[in-house]
C-alpha cells in the first residue's frame, strides 16, 4: 500500500488561514489502513483545525467526508454535493487524491494534508517500512524476493558495497545490508548461482526516467 | 456413581481473603452452593490493605475490587460475615457444620452504608485499617470499598447509647439482635484462613514499638496508600515530615531458628522492592532506599527483571543481616548497625525503617484446624499432603492460600482454584443440586417505535448527598429535561424499599429508560440493572450519575458549585439515557469436551481432574509416551517417590474411561472460540472441544558453560539425580561434589530465576550425604532461594556439613579438567580470595527453559508468550492460569519455572477454570459488544491486532467481532481508522451529547 504521514497541523492550518469553511476529505484506501487518513483521522483533523481557529478568534467551519477511495473518478464525483459552499478542500489521501480533486473542482483550492512517503507494508502495528521502489521493471526473481532497488540506499544492482559491515549498512547500524539478506536467502534456497548470472543494465526508462507513466489495458477497456 | 450422587452439592469456604474468594467464585461458577464464612465483618482478607502489587505495580484494591463485587453479587455464594466455625460433624461428602453467627446489630441487607450513624457516634477509636495513624468511631466501615457495604458496630467499644439507631433512616440498627447458631449441610470444605503478620515487638533489637519511625511492611503499605492515613503522602509518623531515607530490613520473623521460625516467608523480598520503588515514585526526589537482605529471593515469574529494574532506578541492595536499629542521640533519626560480608561494621542513618515481617497462620487457625481435625506442620501451617497441592489429612477438606504455607497472591489464587476443583471433583455429580434455581424473567418490553420515557431517581444517600446537594430541587430540575417523564427523590435508592419503589415508578409512569443519580456504578450498577430487568426493561436502558463520590463527597466545602455540577452530571446521564438502545444478548452452545495439550504431570493431572468431574478429555502428547519432564526425576522436594507417583498417574490417565490419550500427536490447525473449538491434528483428525489447557511443559537447558558436554563428569542436576539413584560408580564413588547454581538463569539472555534449582541442589546435596556421608559437597550460589518450608532443607544441609559458597557474576566459578579430577576455582565471599576445589563430579543447576513449539501453539490458539518463551497469563496476580483469550488455560512449566508440586496445583486450578466453561450449557455475551459496519471496513487489521481478548477477526474481507468473546472495552471502536466499529450505546453522538451537557453547566457557571 501507499504509506503517508500527516503534515503538521500548523502547516495545514496555514493553507486554509483565509478560509471560513473547508471540506476535510478522508480516503478509505491505503491511508485508512496506514492509519493516517481515514474517517477517524479526517474528523480529528477537522476538530483540531476548528479548535485552533476558535482559540485564534476566527472560527472555522468544517465539513468532513470520507470517500471509499480518492483515486477513482466515480468516488470523487460523489463528493460534488459536499463541496458546495466550501472555500477549500483538504485531502487526506496520498498525493493522488488532491490532484483528482483539483481536476474535478477547478475553481477550488485543494490542499494536501499528507506527505506521501512510499510503497510499503506494516512491520508491526504502527510501524511501516518501504519495500517497493515502483521502478517499473521488477527484478525480485533474481534477488531472492528482496528488492535492492529500494532497500539498498545506493540501489546497487550487483552486490554489496564496501560499506556492508557484519550484515549492516554503513548509513545506519540498525539497517540490514540488503545484499547480505539477498545472499543469505539465496544460499538457504540453494540458488547462489543466480548471483553469478550477468544481469543486463537496468532499464530506468521504465521508471521515473521516462517521465510520468501510464498503463493501458486495452483488453479491459470499453 | 450411586454413592457420589448422595454427596451434598455445597461447599464451606472458611476465610474470605483472595484465596477464599477465588475458590468460592470457581465453585459457584460450576454450580455448587458456597457458604463463605468470615470471622470479621467484611470479606477480602489482607489484600485491601496493600497499596500496590508486584511485579506489575497494579493498585491492589483496583484489581481486587471487581472480584469482591462479583463474589458479593453471585447468587450461588452465601456470605456469612462475623461468623465462626464451631463444629464439623458427619462424614466427608456429607458434612454438617455448626456456625456461630455473631450479632452485627446492623443488618447488612438493610444498611446502605450512608454513614449517618458514624456521624453521631460519640466514641472515637484507633483505626484498625490504618493502625495508630487515624481514628474511627465505634460504628464504622472498615474501608471504602468493603463488602458488605454496611457499617459495623464494634461490640467491645460500643456504649449502646442508641444514638445511631435513632438517626438510621432505613432502620438497619437493632441492638436486640442475638448471636445465632446455624447448621449447614455441605459436601466439602475449603480452608483458606490466610495469614497474619509476625509481631516484631518480640524482637526488641529492631526497635519496633519503641521508635515511631520503625514500621512493619503492612503499616508502610497503608502509609503509601491513597486510602491511608495521609492520603498517600509519604510522611514520617514521628514528625509528619517527608523522609529523606528509608531502610528495609528483611527476614524479620522469618528464617530465624532461634525463635523457631525457620521458614522463609517467600513474599517479603519482592514486597520490599515494590515498596522501595513506590516510595521512590511518591517520596522526595533524592530519596535513599536501602534494602538489607540475606538472600534476595525474587524467584517468581517476572520477579528477577523487577529486581534489576529496581536496582537500575537506584534501590540499593545491601547483603547483610543487621544487628540492631537504634535511635540517634537526641532523637530524630534511626541508626542501623550492620556488617558486610567481609566483616566490616558500618552504621547508617535513616528517617524510616520498614521491617519486612514474616507471615504466620492467622490467629485462631490452630483452633479452626482442631475443629476440622486437620494436622498441621511444626510451624502451624496446614501443609498439603505431598504432591496433591491441596489435600489435607482429612478427606473432603482442602486447603488454599497462606493457611497452607506462606505464599504470594498468584500462588494463593492458583491454589484456591485447585482446591475448588478438587472439592468439585470430590462432589462430582452433585453440582446444581443445592444452588438456587434460576428465576424465569418476564419477557423484555418491546421498544420499537416508542419515544424515550426517562425516569430520574435522585438518591439522598442519607445525608451523604442530601447534606450538600439540594436533592428536591435537583429532582425538580431533572423533571424538566427533554425526554424525562418522571423525576423523584429517594432516601436510599439502593435499599430494598428503594428498589421496590423503582419498580413501581417504572410501571406507573411507563418508563422505558432509567437514570439513577446516586453513587458509583462500580458497586451499584448491577443491582439497579437487575431491578429494572425484573420490571421488564432491558438491562442496558439504564444510566447512573455519580453525584456522591464524584460530587457531594469531593465538593463538601463548595455546595453552590457542587449543585451546579450535580445537575451537569444528571443532564449528561439523561442525554445518554434518551439515546440508549436495548442490547441483545448473544449465546453460543458449549461443547463439554476438553483438550489438554501436553502429557506431562501437569497435563495428566488436569485431564484426570476434568475427567473425574464427568467431562470427556482428549489428551495430546507429542512424544510417544506420557510422563514429560518428571520422567527424569527421582525424588520430590519433600522426599516423595516421583517414579512411583508418576507411574500411578500414567496408569490412571491411560485407563480412565473418559480420557482419550493421543500420543505422537501434533496440532495442525485451531478454529473457533471458547465453547466451540475445532482442533485439527497432523493426521487430519478433528477434535471438537469447549476449552483447552496448554501444559506443554519445559526442558532443562543444555549448558555450554563449565565444560558441560566436554567432560563426562560435568552433569546437569537431572542427570546427577538419575546417576545418584542408579548409584553409578563415578557418582557414587565421588569424594567431592560441587554444585553450581544459576547456570543459564539470571543472565542477560535469560533474565529470570528458574526457581527450582536451589531447592533441587540442596535436595541432591542431602541425598549425597545420605548415600555417602563422607562426601564433600559444595554448593556455589548467587542467592540461595529455598523459599517457604524448603528453607528447612537448607538449614539441614548446612548442619550436615554441606558447604555453601556465594559467588558474584563478575567472578564466576571456573571449572577445569585437571587430569584425574576437576578443578573448580571460586572466590569465597567471606575470605575474599580464590578457593580451589578438587572435585570428582560437578553438577550444574541448569535453567528451566520453555519449549520452542510454544511459539507455534501461541499462534494457533491466539495467545501470547512472554519474552522468555513462557505463556503469558491474563493477569499475573488474579488470573494466573487464564489467558486473555477466553476458553484457553495453562498449567505447569509452560507458564514458568516451578516444581512438580506447584505444577500439580496449577494443573488442578486450570482444570477448575476450564470447568467453569464446560459446566455451562451455553456462553452468553457480556453486555455491550462492538459491532462492525462491513462496508466501511478497510480490513486494516487494527482491531485484530489490538483486541486484548482476541475477539476480532477478518472474515471474508472485513472485520468481524465474536460477541461472546467481546467484553465491550471499546478499544477497537476508538482505534478503527475508518470508524467502521461502534460500541453500542457508546457511539460518538451519545458521547458528544453527554460531554456537551457536562460543559454547558460550567460555562454558565463561569458567566455567573
Amino acid at each position: 500500500m501507499i504509506i503517508a504521514e500527516q503534515k503538521p497541523l500548523a502547516e495545514i492550518a496555514g493553507f486554509v488561514k483565509d478560509c471560513e469553511r473547508v471540506l476535510v476529505a478522508g480516503c478509505g484506501g491505503c491511508v485508512t489502513v496506514c492509519l493516517s487518513g481515514g474517517e477517524k483521522e479526517a474528523e480529528i483533523l477537522a476538530g483540531a483545525l476548528r479548535i485552533k481557529r476558535r482559540i485564534e478568534g476566527r472560527p472555522l467551519e468544517t465539513v468532513t467526508y470520507t470517500a471509499p477511495r480518492q483515486c477513482d473518478p466515480e468516488f470523487i464525483e460523489a463528493m460534488d454535493c459536499v463541496v458546495q459552499g466550501v472555500d477549500a478542500v483538504i485531502s487526506l489521501a496520498c498525493g493522488v487524491g488532491p490532484q483528482y480533486l483539483a481536476e474535478r473542482y477547478p475553481d477550488l483550492p485543494v490542499y494536501p494534508a499528507q506527505n506521501t512517503k512510499f510503497a510499503g507494508g506494516s512491520r508491526a502495528h504502527g510501524v511501516w517500512e518501504e519495500y517497493c521502489g515502483l521502478c517499473g521493471d521488477c527484478i525480485l526473481h533474481r534477488t531472492g524476493g528482496i528488492c535492492p532497488v529500494i532497500r539498498c540506499p545506493k540501489s546497487i544492482q550487483n552486490g554489496p558495497c564496501g560499506g556492508s559491515q557484519k550484515g549492516k549498512c554503513e548509513i545506519n547500524r540498525d539497517l540490514d545490508c540488503v545484499w547480505q539478506l539477498i545472499y543469505d536467502r539465496l544460499k538457504r534456497l540453494g540458488r547462489l548461482d543466480l548471483l553469478k548470472e550477468v544481469a543486463p543494465l537496468k532499464d530506468w526508462s521504465k521508471s521515473r526516467d521516462g517521465g510520468p507513466r501510464r498503463v493501458i489495458r486495452e483488453d479491459v477497456m470499453i | 456413581m450411586s454413592i457420589r450422587k448422595e454427596r451434598t452439592g455445597a461447599v464451606l469456604v472458611v476465610g474470605s481473603g483472595i484465596a477464599g474468594i477465588q475458590a468460592s467464585l470457581d465453585l459457584a461458577g460450576s454450580g455448587y452452593l458456597v457458604y463463605l464464612v468470615e470471622q470479621s465483618p467484611v470479606i477480602g482478607g489482607n489484600m485491601p490493605l496493600l497499596d500496590k502489587t508486584f511485579p506489575t505495580n497494579d493498585c491492589s484494591m483496583c484489581i481486587f475490587s471487581p472480584k469482591l463485587v462479583e463474589c458479593a453479587r453471585h447468587r450461588n455464594i452465601e456470605i456469612l460475615t462475623c461468623t465462626e466455625l464451631q463444629e464439623l460433624r458427619g462424614e466427608p461428602g456429607r458434612f454438617k457444620a455448626v456456625l456461630l453467627k455473631r450479632a452485627r446489630y446492623i443488618d447488612p441487607e438493610k444498611c446502605t452504608g450512608c454513614g449517618d450513624c458514624a456521624e453521631v457516634c460519640p466514641r472515637e477509636l484507633d483505626d484498625a485499617f490504618n493502625p495508630g495513624t487515624s481514628a474511627r468511631k465505634a460504628v464504622s466501615r472498615p474501608y471504602a470499598q468493603a463488602f458488605p457495604n454496611a457499617y459495623v458496630i464494634d461490640r467491645e467499644h460500643c456504649l449502646q447509647c442508641g444514638q445511631c439507631s435513632r438517626v438510621c433512616q432505613v432502620g438497619a440498627i437493632d441492638f436486640t439482635r442475638q448471636d445465632e447458631i446455624l447448621e449447614i449441610e455441605i459436601g466439602a470444605v475449603v480452608v483458606s484462613s490466610g495469614f497474619e503478620l509476625f509481631d516484631p515487638s518480640s524482637l526488641p533489637y529492631y526497635g519496633y514499638g519503641r521508635f515511631p519511625d520503625v514500621l512493619t511492611s503492612f503499616e508502610f503499605e497503608r502509609l503509601l496508600s491513597a486510602s491511608g492515613p495521609w492520603e498517600g503522602r509519604l510522611l514520617r509518623p514521628s514528625n509528619l515530615q517527608e523522609p529523606a531515607s528509608i531502610a528495609w530490613v528483611q527476614c524479620v520473623g522469618s528464617r530465624n531458628i532461634r525463635i523457631d521460625r525457620g521458614y522463609c516467608s517467600g513474599v517479603c523480598c519482592m514486597s520490599a522492592i515494590k515498596e522501595a520503588l513506590t516510595a521512590r515514585a511518591r517520596g522526595p526526589l533524592n530519596l535513599r532506599t536501602d534494602i538489607f537482605f540475606v538472600d534476595l529471593r525474587t524467584h517468581g515469574k517476572g520477579f528477577e527483571k523487577y529486581r534489576v529494574q529496581a536496582e537500575g532506578q537506584g534501590v540499593r541492595l545491601i547483603r547483610s543481616r543487621i544487628y540492631a536499629v537504634t535511635e540517634k542521640e537526641g532523637g530524630d533519626g534511626l541508626l542501623i548497625r550492620y556488617a558486610d560480608e567481609a566483616g566490616n561494621i558500618f552504621t547508617e542513618e535513616y528517617d524510616l525503617v520498614v521491617l519486612s515481617v514474616g507471615l504466620q497462620p492467622s490467629g485462631g487457625f490452630l483452633e479452626t484446624a482442631g475443629k476440622l481435625g486437620l494436622s498441621l506442620n511444626r510451624y502451624g501451617f496446614c501443609e498439603p499432603v505431598e504432591l496433591t497441592g491441596v489435600a489435607t489429612s482429612r478427606q473432603g477438606i482442602f486447603v488454599a492460600g497462606a493457611s497452607s504455607g506462606p505464599k504470594d497472591i498468584p500462588g494463593s489464587v492458583i491454589q484456591a482454584g485447585a482446591a475448588a476443583g478438587e472439592s468439585a471433583r470430590y462432589l462430582a455429580g452433585s453440582e446444581g443440586t443445592r444452588v438456587p434455581s434460576v428465576v424465569e424473567l418476564s419477557p423484555e418490553q418491546d421498544l420499537t417505535g416508542s419515544e424515550p420515557r426517562v425516569g430520574v431517581l435522585v438518591c439522598r444517600c442519607g445525608s451523604n448527598i442530601a447534606g450538600v446537594i439540594d436533592v428536591p430541587k435537583l429532582a425538580e430540575k431533572a423533571g424538566e429535561l427533554p425526554g424525562v417523564v418522571y423525576a423523584g427523590e429517594h432516601i436510599h435508592a439502593c435499599s430494598q424499599e428503594g428498589q421496590n419503589k423503582l419498580k413501581q415508578v417504572i410501571r406507573e409512569h411507563r418508563l422505558n429508560r432509567v437514570v439513577v443519580a446516586a453513587c458509583s456504578p462500580r458497586t451499584h450498577r448491577g443491582l439497579f440493572q437487575e431491578t429494572i430487568r425484573e420490571a421488564g426493561l432491558n438491562r442496558h436502558l439504564f444510566e447512573m450519575a455519580n453525584i456522591r463520590d464524584q460530587c457531594s463527597w469531593v465538593h463538601l466545602q463548595d455546595p453552590d458549585r457542587a449543585n451546579v455540577k450535580a445537575f451537569d452530571l444528571v443532564r449528561a446521564a439523561v442525554a445518554r439515557a434518551v439515546r440508549l438502545k436495548p442490547v441483545e444478548t448473544f449465546f453460543s452452545v458449549v461443547n463439554p469436551r476438553a483438550l489438554v495439550v501436553g502429557g506431562g504431570a501437569a497435563g495428566m493431572t488436569s485431564a484426570i481432574s476434568l475427567a473425574d468431574r464427568g467431562y470427556q478429555v482428549s489428551l495430546l502428547e507429542k512424544t510417544g509416551r506420557l510422563g514429560g519432564l518428571a520422567s527424569g526425576m527421582v525424588q520430590g522436594f519433600r522426599g516423595e517417590d516421583v517414579p512411583e507417583f508418576l507411574s500411578r498417574l500414567i496408569k490412571a490417565t491411560a485407563e480412565h474411561p473418559k480420557i482419550e490419550v493421543l500420543t505422537g500427536a501434533e496440532i495442525k490447525n485451531v478454529e473457533g472460540t471458547a465453547g466451540n473449538f475445532t482442533t485439527t491434528l497432523g493426521d487430519g483428525r478433528k477434535i471438537r472441544h469447549g476449552a483447552v489447557i496448554i501444559a506443554t511443559g519445559g526442558a532443562e537447558y543444555r549448558p555450554v558453560e563449565y565444560l558441560y558436554g566436554q567432560d563426562s563428569r560435568v552433569l546437569t542436576l537431572l542427570e546427577l539425580e538419575k546417576a545418584l539413584a542408579g548409584r553409578e560408580p563415578a557418582v557414587a564413588g565421588a569424594k567431592t561434589v560441587v554444585l553450581i547454581q544459576c547456570v543459564g538463569s539470571r543472565e542477560p539472555e535469560r533474565m529470570y530465576c528458574s526457581r527450582v534449582c536451589c531447592t533441587k541442589s540442596v535436595r541432591l546435596a542431602l541425598r549425597i550425604k545420605d548415600q555417602a556421608p563422607g562426601t564433600n559437597v559444595y554448593v556455589l550460589f548467587r542467592d540461595l532461594r529455598t523459599y517457604g518450608f524448603y528453607e528447612d532443607l537448607y538449614q539441614e544441609a548446612r548442619s550436615r556439613g554441606v558447604v555453601f559458597i556465594r559467588y558474584e557474576t563478575d567472578a564466576k566459578p571456573l571449572v577445569e579438567a585437571n587430569g584425574e579430577r576437576l578443578k573448580v576455582t571460586v572466590t569465597d565471599h567471606i575470605l575474599r580470595r580464590p578457593l580451589e576445589i578438587q572435585a570428582d563430579i560437578v553438577g550444574l543447576a541448569a535453567a528451566a527453559v520453555a519449549p520452542e513449539e510454544n511459539q507455534r501453539l501461541a499462534h494457533l490458539f491466539k495467545v501470547s508468550l512472554n519474552e522468555d518463551g513462557f505463556f503469558h497469563e491474563a493477569h499475573v496476580k488474579l488470573s494466573p492460569v487464564d489467558f486473555s483469550t477466553k476458553g484457553v488455560f495453562m498449567a505447569g512449566l509452560a507458564h514458568g519455572p516451578k516444581n512438580l508440586e506447584e505444577c500439580i496445583v496449577q494443573a488442578k486450578a486450570a482444570a477448575a477454570r476450564a470447568a467453569t466453561i464446560l459446566s455451562r450449557t451455553r456462553l452468553e455475551s457480556q453486555g455491550t459488544v462492538a459491532v462492525v459496519q462491513r462496508e466501511k471496513c478497510a480490513a486494516c487489521l487494527t482491531c485484530v491486532r489490538l483486541c486484548p481478548y482476541k475477539a476480532a477477526e477478518i472474515k471474508k474481507g472485513a472485520a468481524e467481532i465474536e460477541p461472546t468473546l467481546c467484553r465491550g472495552c471499546g478499544i477497537c471502536a476508538g482505534e478503527c481508522p475508518n470508524k467502521a466499529i461502534t460500541l453500542l450505546n457508546y457511539e460518538g453522538p451519545v458521547l458528544f451529547a453527554m460531554s456537551s451537557e457536562l460543559c454547558r453547566g460550567s460555562c454558565e457557571d463561569e458567566r455567573v
